[in-house]
């Protein structure tokens, strides 16, 4: 599979170090912020493929994050990761379109199939608005010809 | 967006055959993106069930959990649910809206299970003890509402002072947001991790004891110190006790699990109060709760503030013997100076035994040597002091006091119609004061045959003596522990071996199969809680380090007090039951009533009626509904699409075969233009698996069958609608592998019975799994019946999970590794043929032996193949 780029946002640092690394060791290619505001500061600066997000941070939440993220790149999938297992918060944050919510203590395997999985996700959206694309710049006809079908 | 998707979609329906390669280009990404679809629904069904299977062992009883195992279950199963619909949505839009009102009010009903909580009256945050008696245990805790029974309403002396109630305790929480925080940390823990468990365990404690006592609370807890010296007359110094909500249901004692804080000026009240509420995260109370099924957020710590008695001596006294059926006095034990010693099992202790009825009298009596004693500073604190050889041989108790003690006892345990487990202290002016009490727990005693002292038993004996603190049997290596980091280290199903019963080893009895100390007597904490547990103990041994190994095999005869070498079976007689201490537990109830909304199964049967949305009563239900849907609906889109590459192909393994082959993803090899697909274009590995089984072993044709099996046959086939073709979907009517490299579903209908198999079979071991469902055959009913169990063994035998009802039955394997799900496979692939029309001889013993051999030893040949 190709590689993506991850990033990891959570305020428990020591744990979040250990995740780093151990996703390093898996071959990915990820970096690690401490805070929703962190996250989106560096959205806007970096390409990010899949955002794996904390619920319960301090400042900007988890749930509020998802929603600036889905914001400003609705093609960059989201997966939460937390150690809050609150079901109102998860169908919350289903709802607003995450990939998946996780909890912890997390299995580093079972995390690494989601990701690759979200990746597969958003590969091929991408790909879909792609051809879309070349649909519409190439037969400009080809729209109205299929709606009226 | 939305739009962008609608153009999209129309762009595909049209059914002309489409021929420009962009055009087919696309239809490649919207199968692809289908197939994507599909394989997570799969993932989230997976997970799903997964989840309910360990629920389900969770509901056994026989381990024990907690809210976070019920919190992250219901949560996991709900998110892979609500997957399940959005996948489904996106394979079918708008087919099966109704399936997220059904979704929404499941999961309602499962979040309002979830957030009953503990009502609790609103009350003043602070209470003096002379406002208490024990109907005020949800206010004050169990403890400090008995003193008040006691002081109030039996009218015996006790100390005076107040109780800091749950409403004081919730205040505190909730200003400075502490539960939802240790929430979250407690949710992080492994289950069985004892390490993250004890940094939890720091954490939460931390948390408490840093956290701001808000200003009204403080304000109170000032007026009732302040009320409390007027009383007094002077300054005074305070105990402050735990009386923790909850403590008080029925075979749980919660005895030793919390601090107290002795002999505190009011320099350090807030710091004595924050810190017996931090020790609710203790270790010892953390996995006693968890052993016993509490819910965390059910138990409200109050604390009670009692003026200090400088005891010159105390102890406790057990109004009966705690082992029944052993002999039945008043026990006091007693210690010089504070009874501390006693409860914490650090020092040897005097034991005088009263005759229940009066005149009361002494019946035996055995001094301890009493090596210390803790008494008061006076201005604050706790001073250990050794004692002078004279002292400590001393009986700590004159006879008058011991009378007295007992009498004191009978009218507390005549009060409350139950045995009744007391503190008390006298102090230097000769006063006795009662310092707590509650129903003394009793546990049956074992009667012995005495033939079990044979002479080689007696050659293996290594040392005897000490008490029982806890009767029982049990086997196991010896285990020192010695220092709080021992706790970490200990290991399942060890002999706890310790110098002192100390209450903190309590946090172990969850894993020790037995305890042996060199100090500590019946009345401890730690040997409380062993008998809760049906943990055998024998305490009080001296020396016994010297004479048992780390590491060695031992036998604890706790009835006899003997430790043997090795193992030794147990006595006959009734054979030991641990206590099951989740069942019945609130936790456990409320993940029953959870349970009731995800785990039962209604939607059986896809062909009836009742197979739809508004049906759908549990999440079990809703999984299964989709899955099924999922299957139908890539099968229909395939059909339904005049798309030469996706659309069905015979095939064909050296003649055409009455098999047909979906592709859904990237099943093949390379694309099939025509109508054929040769099985060695085909790429999918469970596929190919499936196969091999089913070409392992030529099949001998039908079985020879009587006359009457054959009638059976013939009359069942005319009848029995559901083998007809017409009713199922297209789908079920042929032989049909629907499949992609990792995938394989298919449907057959060999014989007169229908099947389905599923797998998934990748790198991914954890998501890897096999699922076999079988249904009906021509024979009667008694005939299908015996077939579905006769599967059923073999099935079990190769690994499966096997669920029957009726004549339909479900099997399922998961997250094993790519060859071992292979094997599967062959073995299905191997009994798909061969069992067809088995059910006819089914009503034949000798025929049933015959076939139970053969495929026994062909099962044994394919699984050596390689």
């Amino acid at each position: 599979m190709e590689t993506f780029k991850v990033l990891f946002v959570d305020d428990e640092v020591d744990f979040l170090e250990t995740l780093l690394k151990r996703m390093k060791k898996r071959q990915l290619n990820v970096f690690g912020v401490n805070s929703g505001e962190a996250a989106m500061a560096y959205l806007k600066q970096h390409y990010v493929d899949i955002v794996v997000l904390d619920v319960r941070m301090p400042g900007m939440d988890g749930i509020e994050t998802l929603r600036n993220i889905k914001k400003i790149s609705p093609l960059t999938e989201v997966i939460m990761l937390t150690g809050h297992a609150c079901l109102e918060i998860a169908q919350e944050g289903m709802e607003l379109g995450a990939f998946d919510y996780l909890m912890k203590p997390i299995n580093i395997d079972e995390l690494l199939y989601k990701l690759q999985d979200a990746f597969q996700k958003k590969s091929i959206q991408q790909e879909k608005i792609q051809r879309l694309k070349e649909v519409m710049t190439a037969r400009p006809s080809a729209m109205s010809d299929s709606r009226t079908v | 967006m939305k739009k962008l998707r609608d153009i999209f979609r129309n762009l595909f329906s049209c059914n002309s055959p489409p021929e420009d390669p962009a055009t087919v280009e696309k239809l490649r990404v919207a199968f692809k993106e289908r197939y994507h679809n599909f394989k997570l629904l799969l993932s989230a069904n997976n997970r799903s069930l997964e989840v309910m299977a360990e629920m389900e062992q969770a509901l056994q009883g026989e381990e024990t959990f907690g809210m976070p195992f019920i919190r992250s279950s219901a949560t996991s199963i709900s998110v892979n649910v609500f997957r399940m619909v959005q996948n489904l949505h996106q394979l079918a839009p708008g087919k099966y809206l109704e399936l997220n009102e059904r979704f929404t009010a499941i999961q309602n009903a499962i979040d309002g299970i979830l957030k009953q909580t503990r009502s609790i009256p609103e009350v003043r945050m602070v209470l003096p003890l002379s406002a208490l008696d024990k109907d005020m245990a949800d206010v004050a805790g169990s403890k400090m509402a008995n003193l008040g029974e006691v002081r109030n309403r039996i009218h015996i002396r006790t100390p005076a002072g107040f109780v800091i109630t749950s409403s004081a305790f919730k205040r505190l929480m909730d200003y400075n947001n502490l539960q939802t925080e240790i929430d979250r940390r407690f949710q992080s823990i492994e289950s069985g991790d004892i390490e993250s468990l004890y940094t939890f365990s720091a954490a939460a404690q931390q948390l408490i004891i840093r956290a701001r006592i808000p200003d009204d609370l403080e304000m109170a807890i000032r007026n009732a110190w302040e009320d409390l010296e007027a009383e007094n007359g002077e300054s005074i110094t305070a105990a402050f006790r735990s009386s923790a909500l909850g403590e008080d249901s029925e075979g749980s004692s919660f005895a030793g699990q919390y601090r107290s804080e002795l002999n505190v000026s009011f320099e350090n009240v807030f710091q004595a109060y924050k810190e017996v509420i931090a020790s609710k995260y203790s270790l010892q109370a953390i996995t006693y709760r968890m052993n016993k099924g509490f819910r965390d957020e059910d138990i409200l710590m109050c604390v009670g503030c009692l003026v200090m008695v400088k005891a010159a001596s105390g102890g406790v006294i057990y109004s009966r013997n705690p082992v029944s059926g052993q002999d039945d006095g008043v026990s006091i034990n007693a210690v010089w100076g504070l009874p501390k010693s006693v409860v914490d099992g650090s020092v040897a202790t005097d034991v005088f035994v009263m005759s229940r009825t009066r005149p009361i009298t002494l019946l035996h009596k055995s001094i301890g040597i009493k090596e210390r004693k803790f008494v008061c500073y006076p201005q604050e604190g706790v001073c250990r002091m050794d004692l002078s050889a004279e002292e400590s041989t001393q009986p700590c108790l004159t006879d008058r006091q011991t009378g007295q003690l007992a009498e004191l006892a009978l009218r507390i345990e005549a009060h409350y119609g139950t045995p009744q487990d007391i503190e008390w202290a006298i102090a230097d002016n000769g006063a006795i004061y009662i310092l707590q009490c509650r129903p003394l727990q009793q546990i049956a005693g074992v009667q012995e045959p005495a033939d079990i002292l044979d002479t080689k038993l007696e050659k293996r004996l290594l040392v005897s003596g000490g008490i029982t603190a806890s009767p029982g049997f049990a086997t196991g290596r010896v285990y020192w522990v010695d220092r709080n980091v021992d706790v970490l280290a200990f290991p399942e199903g060890a002999v706890l071996v310790a110098r002192q019963a100390l209450p903190r080893w309590a946090s172990l009895l969850g894993r020790a199969s037995a305890v042996i100390t060199e100090q500590g007597g019946f009345a401890g904490h730690l040997a409380n809680v062993a008998r809760e547990f049906g943990v055998p103990a024998v305490f009080g041994i001296p020396g016994v380090s010297n004479m048992i190994q780390q590491n060695q095999m031992v036998t604890v005869n706790a009835n006899r007090r003997s430790i043997y070498d090795g193992v030794i079976p147990a006595p006959s007689g009734p054979p030991k039951t641990r206590v099951n201490r989740m069942a019945g537990s609130p936790i456990y109830e409320m993940l029953k009533n959870i349970s009731t909304h995800i785990l039962p199964l209604r939607l059986l049967d896809p062909d009836s009626p009742e197979f739809n949305p508004s049906r759908c009563n549990t999440f079990h239900d809703i999984t299964r509904f989709i899955h099924e849907k999922s299957v139908i609906e890539m099968f229909n889109f395939g059909k339904d699409h005049n798309f030469s590459e996706r659309s069905s192909k015979q095939l064909f393994y050296k003649v055409p075969m009455q098999w047909w082959v979906l592709n859904l993803d990237d099943g093949f090899r390379e694309e099939v233009s025509g109508k054929y697909v040769r099985l060695e274009n085909i790429d999918s590995i469970p596929m190919q698996a499936f196969w091999r089984g089913f070409v392992s072993i030529p099949w001998e044709g039908p079985p020879a069958i009587d006359r009457k099996g054959l009638m059976a046959v013939i009359y069942q086939s005319t009848t029995n609608t559901a083998l007809t073709s017409g009713v199922r979907s297209a789908y079920a009517e042929r032989n049909y592998f629907m499949i992609s490299k990792h995938y394989c579903s298919l449907s057959s209908r060999l014989g007169y019975h229908f099947s389905t198999i599923e797998a998934l079979i990748s790198e991914r071991p954890r998501e890897n799994y096999v699922c076999f469902q079988f249904k009906g055959g021509a024979a009667d009913n008694t005939r299908r019946l015996k077939r579905v169990y006769f599967i059923k063994d073999i099935l079990q035998e190769s690994g499966f999970r096997v669920e029957t009802r009726e004549d339909h039955l479900v099997s399922r394997i998961e997250n094993h590794d790519m060859a071992y799900m292979e094997k599967r496979l062959e073995i299905l692939g191997y009994l798909t043929l061969h069992t067809r029309q088995l059910d006819m001889i089914m009503a034949h013993p000798a025929s049933v032996a015959y076939y139970d051999q053969k495929l026994r030893q062909d099962i044994q040949t394919l699984l050596a193949a390689h």
